[in-house]
């Protein structure tokens, strides 16, 4: 009688553990999800930003100029707070244009986003520029 | 070693592999639906706040008309040029201040999406804030010191700055100052008269001339009486009409100033109708607010209250704080253009907790 009072205890003391790592381990997904639905969003921002930046003209304008700190600067108030950026900026021929860092921070070693964007310049020469935005959330 | 501890130390082994693999199992089993749910609702919630910024609404001047109440609710300029650009009065409308604002019943009808709960809010990039430090009190004039910060999150906001004070039968432009942040100003006006004053600053980024900010500091000069903000008045810009509405009827209005980075005028007043009176706000191409300044009597008491078209920062709908315990709710945040300016906009929407 005693020992299958025993058996009892112990397999409910399993069931327990079951329990308690079952929910840490379903919360530990969640998390999970919601790394997943930031890095998405982050590039709808980030594109948001560079197309409300280029409809008049003014990511050319920044690029043409080599106006790397006013890009920067830009870029700081337009995206959300606590999001860290790096712009690079290519030509046609996929040769790197900015000559200094367009950055906040260094979005490695945290789940980034990136975004690919084709700007055209706005001077009487034809000219276009490969923009390329990573962006990561400030933990 | 006893035979029994070998049989016992085998059957915990056996129920601890059995527990890891059951917890491994419930985890994969639960972890799809779970995330799935989550990711559907983002999905859906970001078409709707898209839907809401890039769609104009029925009518599509629903805006202009004080009348109007949308049937269906969208934010987006009629005449609008390219994406994410919003109509001026639909944005007024926004702003329960505002006399012709819609109310949260209203929107929730007309965006006819019933298990959607929401909040628009509409604010400046960056914060301008105007503070008085000090008065110098000199032989027939009175200096006042005043700082003038441009942050966003604590950080400093480099600003070119358009500076007005309106008083008594005074509209003084001070001119255009550069700032890295923060500067200290100091503004003389004549003892000839007292009463309140206003100090109106209007700020643009110095990297974007489409960021822009503005700040205001109503403070009395030599009067023991404290300025008053909507004690008098109901302004409420709207179809670049200024409605102002007096409170009493023993209240006359002396000027009404719009004033923008680049330009100050007099309004001229258009119609006046049972304590209603309504001025004309030009349209004026400034990629800038347009911040209103009406000064009068009530009776012996001078005042100066102030407004800024568009009407903003506009807020309507759900708290987020409030709500997260009762649904799930997402934020989005988006860059605007109103009137040629760029502004945050941030959309939270949630549905019932599932």
């Amino acid at each position: 009688m005693k020992n299958q009072r025993g058996q009892i205890r112990i397999i409910e003391a399993f069931l327990a553990v079951l329990i308690i790592f079952s929910s840490i381990a379903i919360s530990a997904s969640l998390t999970a999800g919601h790394k997943n639905m930031e890095s998405s969003d982050l590039a709808s921002v980030g594109l948001q930003a560079l197309i409300k930046l280029d409809s008049d003209g003014s990511l050319g304008a920044y690029i043409d100029s080599g106006n790397w700190s006013g890009l920067r600067e830009t870029l700081s108030l337009i995206l959300p707070e606590g999001v860290s950026f790096n712009l690079t900026v290519y030509d046609g021929k996929m040769r790197q244009v900015n000559t200094e860092a367009v950055a906040n921070g260094n979005p490695n070693g945290q789940e980034v986003a990136s975004i690919k964007y084709v700007c055209v310049s706005q001077n009487p020469n034809f000219k276009y520029y490969v923009v390329y935005l990573q962006l990561a959330v400030v933990r | 070693m006893p035979a029994i501890s070998i049989d016992t130390f085998f059957a915990c082994s056996l129920m601890v592999l059995l527990v890891l693999s059951a917890m491994a199992s419930t985890a994969s089993f639960l972890y799809q639906p779970i995330s799935s749910f989550g990711d559907e609702a983002f999905i859906r919630y970001r078409e709707i706040a898209k839907y809401i910024l890039l769609n104009t609404g029925e009518p599509a001047d629903w805006g202009k008309n004080s009348q109007t109440v949308p049937e269906e609710f969208g934010l987006a300029d009629f005449e609008a040029a390219g994406p994410y650009t919003l109509d001026v009065d639909k944005v007024s409308r926004l702003n329960g201040e505002n006399l012709h604002a819609l109310s949260y019943a209203q929107i929730y009808t007309s965006l006819k999406i019933p298990d959607v709960c929401f909040r628009i809010e509409i604010k400046p990039l960056f914060e301008t804030v105007v503070n008085l430090t000090a008065i110098y009190e000199g032989e027939g004039e009175t200096t006042y010191e005043f700082t003038v910060e441009n942050t966003r999150s604590g950080v400093s906001v480099p600003a070119e700055l358009r500076i007005y004070v309106v008083a008594e039968n005074l509209l003084q432009n001070l001119g255009v100052q550069s700032s890295s942040g923060e500067i200290r100003l100091n503004v003389t006006i004549s003892n000839d008269f007292n009463g309140p004053a206003l100090l109106v600053v209007l700020a643009k980024s110095k990297y974007n001339t489409k960021i822009v900010s503005f700040g205001a500091y109503a403070f009395t000069h030599i009067s023991r009486n404290p300025a008053v903000k909507d004690g008098f008045l109901r302004l409420s810009p709207l179809n670049h009409t200024l409605t102002v509405v007096l409170n009493n009827p023993d209240i006359t209005l002396s000027e009404v100033y719009a004033l923008t980075f680049n330009h100050s005028l007099t309004l001229e007043q258009k119609t006046s109708q049972n304590q209603h009176v309504t001025f004309t706000i030009p349209k004026l191409l400034d990629a800038s607010p347009t911040v209103l300044v009406a000064t009068g009597w009530n009776s012996t008491q001078f005042f100066v209250e102030w407004t800024v078209y568009p009407h903003i920062p506009a807020a309507i709908g759900i708290s987020p704080t409030e709500s997260l315990s009762l649904a799930d709710v997402y934020a989005y945040t988006y860059i605007v253009t109103i009137n040629s300016a760029l502004y945050r906009c941030t959309l939270w929407l949630g549905g019932p907790k599932r």
